[in-house]
């Protein structure tokens, strides 16, 4: 069990993170807007981390206090929160198609920005991060807590005035407005959380990668973050959850297949170095036959009827 | 309503099947530790990982290196092993992101049972899975991690491959050498590209050294494909010497540029041109242009012939730098291994011990490698003896070309 721990220990913290971003990126699809900004918010939560813990808390030898990490969160989560609200009021006058093109450029202005700033070291980026714990499964003592809390967050937002708002939104956005609900408020109010949420996660990862630069929560981050919540399904929070852990761990478990031994050598050797063609095909074969996620609400609710 | 449920299970079971697989493969990783007689080939032969890019963008360099490395592998295999014990290489993929290298060294480590790596490709992702490697006290030397601060990200850190700050200023200097009347000098570097950042930092700082006059330092991306707007500024400033820090693709394209501009004056290229694949790109416009290598095929010894022998008869091409270092890289653990075997048999030492003492000795000595003679600092930086300029020599049709080098 040690050994397994050791071995895949990362990639369940990774997971665990995959899913907080998926979740980021779920909350504004909650009011039915189609937004790629989450990845700039990890990005500038993962540069907040960085920054904050080799520049202002200089920590000499040991562990990097826990304590400190909370509170880089929180700044993390405060700025990306701020910044979502100023960048969620014009951005989501656009609908669809224009609002994702609209927030794909956001994250390419924080990149060029990343990458152009001193502080933020360029395209070298910033290393030596220092380490709150010994091992990476450790950093599960953060990272699950928090996707437990945001999840409970979220089951509670399902059922809530605010969050019937967000589905009256993404059924109907004009209906919604005849109704009294104010679409602005609510769209932005989701938009925000989600890059808050996008932001803590970002802090997390900083420290759980050991660097951070601006490679991290590029555009080809935001697809395949897209990807994951879309195949999880969009229709309840346990489908981005459920994506972004299976898509995470989607390539080190094909790794993990083609060395079980006793498989012939050419299986081995496709597993091994067509990871990412089985990746492509899994993703082709889940659009096609699951346009509505995985994880839909009929099948809680039909689990229940059975149970009745 | 019945068949979305069939559907849905069956996803569910597949997935719960590739979960099961991650469990099922550890007993098979960890049975050299418990019956070693039982798994041929690892009681057998001792395990060096190699976690490079075999995916992505990086690729192209990654397997560049697992080239060189596989040559070692069977050069030193041939040659006895260590005492008779083979050496077997495990190779882990990285990909091009920080995470693909930690899960490749994680795995290396826990599962693989390696007795040391080499690896990652980019400077980036090691600064991402070395100080994993520390924490598990296992050796990891640097093939193709040429960025400041690389070794000293702790004890168990090593790299052959020379840092930016020693190779890139060589180039220059031959330049002032053939042309002493160069005066203006013009900057051209990535900016999305760590290595060609922290190397134009080093070439412009050497500028200043020399007294020169940096005229103009032009920013790109390695994604660009048109340089007009940086070329045209650069001409109307006449420099008399153009430094480009950039990779392959890019930076071929913008010396076409400037040459198809009207640019008489020298080039000098940075790393990312030490590929023959740049040959590709700019065709008989490269001609001329100034290269510092770390590795020419033209060294002569007797491990670089044999290598550049088993390259060329692979490959039907003379071996890149990064095929060299990785190499050099496995021959330090080979050599390493059986200096060590000599002292205490390796076979009656326990795993973390093994590791421990192959990282004390491997820094310690000194290696006859297709890179000439190298050492490590104690920090674990390496020491290199011979560098080289070549001059890119392309024939009139733009065919064949290859790197020449400068005396």
């Amino acid at each position: 069990m040690s050994d397994f721990l050791n071995t895949y220990g990362s990639l369940i913290v990774s997971m665990v993170l995959g899913a907080l971003l998926g979740l980021s990126l779920y909350l504004p699809l909650m009011t039915g807007q189609l937004s790629l900004a989450s990845p700039g918010f990890y990005a500038l939560g993962g540069y907040i981390a960085a920054i904050l813990s080799t520049q202002v808390f200089r920590v000499s030898g040991g562990l990097f206090p826990i304590p400190l990490l909370l509170l880089e969160m929180l700044v993390a989560g405060i700025v990306s929160g701020i910044l979502g609200v100023m960048v969620g009021i014009p951005a989501l006058r656009l609908r669809g198609i224009y609002l994702a093109i609209a927030t794909i450029a956001f994250v390419e202005v924080l990149r060029v920005l990343s990458l152009n700033l001193d502080i933020t070291g360029g395209a070298v980026g910033i290393f030596g991060i220092p380490q709150p714990f010994q091992t990476p499964i450790e950093y599960l003592w953060i990272a699950f807590p928090l996707l437990i809390i945001s999840m409970v967050l979220l089951y509670r937002l399902e059922r809530i005035r605010a969050g019937r708002a967000f589905t009256a939104i993404r059924e109907d956005e004009l209906a919604a407005g005849a109704m009294g609900i104010n679409p602005t408020y609510y769209k932005v109010l989701a938009f925000t959380l989600g890059a808050i949420l996008a932001g803590i996660a970002g802090a997390v990862s900083a420290h759980f990668l050991n660097t951070w630069n601006a490679r991290q929560g590029t555009f080809d981050a935001s697809i395949v973050y897209l990807t994951s919540v879309l195949i999880g399904g969009t229709r309840t929070f346990v489908g981005p959850v459920l994506g972004g852990m299976v898509f995470t761990a989607l390539p080190e478990i094909l790794r993990g297949i083609a060395d079980t031994s006793g498989l012939p050598t050419w299986l081995a050797g496709f597993l091994r170095d067509g990871r990412l063609i089985i990746f492509g095909f899994l993703i082709v074969v889940g659009t096609i036959f699951f346009p509505q996620g995985l994880v839909t609400p009929e099948l809680f609710k039909r689990k229940m009827k059975n149970k009745a | 309503m019945k068949r979305p449920a069939v559907r849905t299970s069956a996803v569910f079971l597949t997935v719960a099947f590739l979960l099961s697989a991650c469990t099922q493969t550890n007993p098979v990783g960890t049975n050299p530790t418990t019956a070693p007689s039982a798994a041929p080939g690892s009681s057998s032969a001792i395990p060096i990982g190699i976690a490079l890019a075999q995916t992505s963008n990086v690729a192209l360099l990654g397997q560049e290196g697992i080239a060189g490395a596989k040559i070692a592998e069977k050069y030193f295999n041939d040659k006895g092993g260590i005492d008779g014990t083979p050496i077997k290489l495990i190779v882990q993929d990285t990909g091009g992101e920080e995470a693909g290298a930690i899960n490749a060294f994680q795995t290396l480590i826990s599962q693989n049972k390696v007795v040391g790596i080499v690896g990652p490709t980019l400077s980036q992702q090691a600064f991402s899975a070395d100080p994993i490697a520390e924490r598990t006290k296992v050796p990891v030397i640097g093939a193709s991690n040429t960025a400041k601060g690389i070794p000293e990200i702790g004890d168990y850190v090593a790299r052959v491959s020379a840092p930016v700050s020693i190779v890139a200023p060589l180039s220059l200097k031959a330049a002032l050498k053939l042309n002493p009347n160069i005066k203006k000098v013009a900057v051209f570097y990535a900016q999305n590209d760590a290595f060609s950042k922290s190397e134009t930092e080093i070439f412009q700082q050497t500028v200043k050294d020399q007294k020169l006059d940096l005229v103009t330092v032009q920013k790109f991306q390695t994604s660009d494909t048109d340089f007009q707007t940086q070329t045209t500024n650069t001409i109307n400033l006449k420099p008399d010497l153009v430094i480009i820090s950039g990779l392959a693709a890019d930076g071929g394209n913008l010396v076409r540029q400037l040459r198809e501009l009207g640019y008489k004056g020298t080039i000098v290229g940075g790393n990312g041109f030490n590929t023959s694949n740049i040959f590709n790109v700019c065709k008989v416009l490269c001609d001329g242009v100034l290269v510092a290598q770390a590795y020419s095929p033209e060294y002569s010894s007797e491990v670089n012939a044999a290598f550049r022998t088993a390259y060329l008869n692979q490959y039907k091409k003379e071996p890149p730098q990064f095929s060299a270092q990785a190499f050099a890289a496995v021959q330090v653990y080979a050599e390493a291994l059986k200096a060590l075997n000599q002292k205490t048999k390796i076979s009656t030492m326990p795993l973390p011990q093994l590791r421990t003492e192959l990282n004390r000795q491997l820094l310690a000595g000194t290696y006859q490698t297709p890179l000439g003679e190298i050492g490590f600092t104690p920090v674990g930086d390496v020491k290199q003896k011979e560098f080289y300029v070549a001059q890119l020599k392309v024939d009139a049709d733009g065919n064949n070309g290859k790197f020449a080098l400068v005396k």
